[in-house]
């Protein structure tokens, strides 16, 4: 009896132990298991124009992750992309050549895009901090207030985008790549940087693992914050961009959608909803375990109902499973 | 149909007639709303609620509205749900107390359980109203008379069938085509697509390779014309949609795999880029449902019986229950559909209430 019990003490031992090890690679196992069971089912997966879809699908998801990966990384939420997305692509439009206005200011109205952005990150940010008010409550309303102004803009219609430049982002390629896919790496690398080398990647690792800590070892986390947060919102603006270059025109619902796959793609990535583990490298792979399933339940012919069932169990899956119950002293 | 239209011209030059219609909605409402009523000669307030004022179709419904507001000097005001049922019916109830209900509603309710609800206050209120697209099969307009006074709602059975034919005919009656359903649940979703189904039982030679719902969300159905071209490649000749926001992302798909103008695309709604797409040759066809006669006539349907100008209770069925007319729009008529609807602000005759009847709604 006793013998039998110190047999499966020993066994749950080496599987943590073998867990522990494994938890950092397992959304990469996922997503190559995911890879080879949907070219097992259709062949069609596996080919080079496929996977430049793929590609081409993930690079919205990926920018818009990005952004929101350093907010999560911090411990917050940010639920404004949807509503800095509409707001961009719609000023956007009305900048560069477009069907409704005779505007042509070509990557300066880009630019200029970019800078709004960071205007409603850095709104985010200074109310959050400033006004002591949980990140969700102020980025749920800055959703609002994007997709609000866009409307208070549009009136309900439906802009085409005619710059040459911008929709070159999702019609031409290089490489056999759309041009808007390296414009994703290159926000990549750029957030990778940001994570890696320089202090504020450091700060928001810091306030992350432990805000307390963080303030009392100097760091000034209001400030980490309100940046944090304004290049979060130079991200979405960037996918706002990206947006309205792929669908060819802006309307106030172009963004509809996108916060859930974001940051379902997040999670799934393996960065950790209270902050301190996880980073845009996690990010990359969630996304791409997120737009791969979807590309691979319609190549199987999967009924659109159990998809969207699907999509959800895989979020909870994914919080479950990277849960560390050691640490984790209330469930709230 | 002409004697409606003179007793209604009759209705407005002859001033008597026009206060004592107007007097006795005031007395209607002094029922419940006292000081309001004192207000009686002026014209009742018109409202349309809708559901946003976020997506072309509302807008332009918004705008027919104000056309018809403008046409009646009257005073307009647009409530919006942002698809919240709750709040569609009280801001309805607010602004019933606030005109002390000398006013006049064309509503489209969010959920087809909301109109019941809402024509019951405004019974209780004394405010003739218009209900569009959603209502319980068991509620009818001649249960409440005089103050429930019409309902109008668009088949999509024909529409379907209608863009499925265009569609049909600009691939040259064969091969596969994909489509891209609107909300499952949704009235319109549902008749659209049998529309699309019995186009297909006819046509034999045609294969619907794959049906996805796309939610009304261009986004999404971008994403599934993706998938598609790769999982169907070169055998997709057609996309049928249930809505040209949805056609114009499926377009998009297309366009960025070089492949714009060569499949063809089918939308329904009219709106003004789906236009320009069959213009362009890139768009099978499309139809309106010209919402700036909803939005216009509606209101007018409802102020017409408030002045006077008819009496609901007498009034045959088929103008108390009825399919408004789409416009079917394809290559032939497209560039005279952008003319007089686009280009131009459409001109309404007001005064004809009657004129867009497609016979009485069926049930079943």
């Amino acid at each position: 009896m006793a013998e039998a019990a110190t047999i499966g003490d020993g066994r749950a031992a080496g599987w943590k132990k073998l867990r522990r090890r494994l938890a950092p690679w397992a959304p990469l196992l996922v997503l190559l298991a995911l890879c080879i069971a949907i070219a097992l089912v259709n062949g069609r997966f596996v080919s080079l124009r496929n996977f430049a879809r793929i590609a081409d699908a993930a690079s919205i998801p990926l920018v818009l992750g990005l952004g929101v990966t350093f907010v999560i990384l911090m411990g917050s939420i940010d639920l404004s992309m949807e509503g800095v997305v509409a707001f961009a692509a719609i000023i956007l439009c009305l900048l560069v050549a477009n069907g409704a206005n005779a505007n042509d200011f070509g990557l300066l109205g880009a630019l200029a895009v970019l800078v709004i952005g960071a205007a409603m990150g850095f709104a985010n940010g200074i109310v959050h901090v400033g006004l002591q008010i949980p990140s969700f409550m102020v980025t749920l309303g800055m959703w609002f207030v994007g997709i609000g102004i866009g409307n208070a803009i549009l009136g309900g219609i439906q802009v085409r985008v005619n710059d040459p430049l911008i929709r070159a982002l999702a019609l031409e390629q290089f490489l056999g790549l759309k041009f808007q896919v390296w414009l994703a790496l290159g926000a990549l690398a750029v957030a990778w940087v940001v994570q890696e080398h320089t202090r504020l990647g450091r700060y928001i690792f810091a306030i992350g693992g432990g805000e307390d800590l963080a303030r009392l070892s100097g760091i000034r986390t209001g400030l980490v914050r309100i940046a944090t947060f304004t290049m979060a919102g130079v991200f979405y603006a960037l996918a706002g961009i990206m947006a309205a270059a792929q669908q060819g025109s802006a309307f106030a619902l172009i963004g509809g959608g996108r916060l859930f796959t974001a940051i379902t793609a997040v999670v799934v990535g393996g960065t950790a909803l209270w902050g301190g583990q996880g980073g845009v490298l996690n990010t990359l792979i969630g996304v791409l375990i997120v737009v791969v399933l979807a590309n691979g339940m319609v190549l199987m012919g999967v009924s659109p109902y159990v998809q969207q069932i699907v999509q959800g169990l895989l979020i909870i899956a994914a919080v479950a499973l990277s849960v560390d119950r050691m640490r984790a002293k209330l469930v709230k | 149909m002409h004697d409606i239209q003179t007793r209604i011209r009759a209705g407005y030059l002859d001033r008597r007639r026009f206060l004592s219609g107007t007097a006795m909605a005031g007395a209607a409402s002094l029922v419940g709303f006292g000081p309001k009523s004192l207000r009686a000669q002026a014209k009742p307030t018109v409202v349309n609620s809708i559901r946003s004022l976020s997506n072309p179709y509302h807008a332009t419904w918004n705008a027919g509205g104000e056309a018809f507001a403008k046409w009646a000097g009257a005073e307009y005001v647009t409530l919006v749900t942002e698809g919240d049922s709750e709040k569609g019916v009280a801001d309805i109830k607010a602004i019933i107390a606030r005109t002390g209900g000398d006013m006049v509603l064309n509503v489209d309710p969010n959920e087809s359980p909301d109109a019941r609800p809402i024509v019951e206050a405004c019974e209780a209120a004394g405010v003739h109203v218009v209900t569009q697209w959603n209502k319980p099969d068991d509620l009818h307009p001649w249960d409440h008379d005089p103050y429930y006074v019409s309902h109008i709602s668009f088949s999509g059975v024909p529409a379907g069938k209608a863009m499925a034919e265009a569609l049909f005919a600009k691939m040259g009656g064969s091969g596969g085509i994909v489509a891209l359903g609107g909300i499952l649940s949704n009235t319109p979703a549902i008749e659209r697509k049998k529309g699309l189904d019995e186009a297909l039982a006819a046509n034999p030679d045609v294969e619907l390779l794959d049906f996805q719902t796309a939610n009304w969300d261009p986004n999404k159905a971008l994403e599934l014309t993706n998938a598609w071209l790769t999982r169907f490649g070169d055998d997709i000749k057609g996309i049928w949609a249930a809505n040209d926001g949805m056609g114009l992302a499926a377009l998009e798909a297309l366009r960025a795999e070089g492949m714009a103008g060569q499949v063809p695309v089918s939308g329904i709604d009219g709106i003004q880029l789906a236009v320009e797409a069959i213009l362009a040759g890139e768009f099978a066809g499309t139809v309106a449902w010209d919402p700036f006669w909803q939005g216009g006539m509606g209101l007018s349907i409802g102020y017409h019986a408030r002045t006077g100008a008819f009496d609901p209770s007498k009034e045959p069925r088929e103008h108390r229950e009825f399919y408004g007319t789409g416009i079917v729009v394809t290559e032939e008529n497209a560039q005279e559909f952008y003319d007089n609807n686009i280009k131009a602000s459409p001109e309404l005759d007001f005064t004809d209430l009657w004129g867009r009847v497609a016979g009485q709604i069926q049930y079943g």
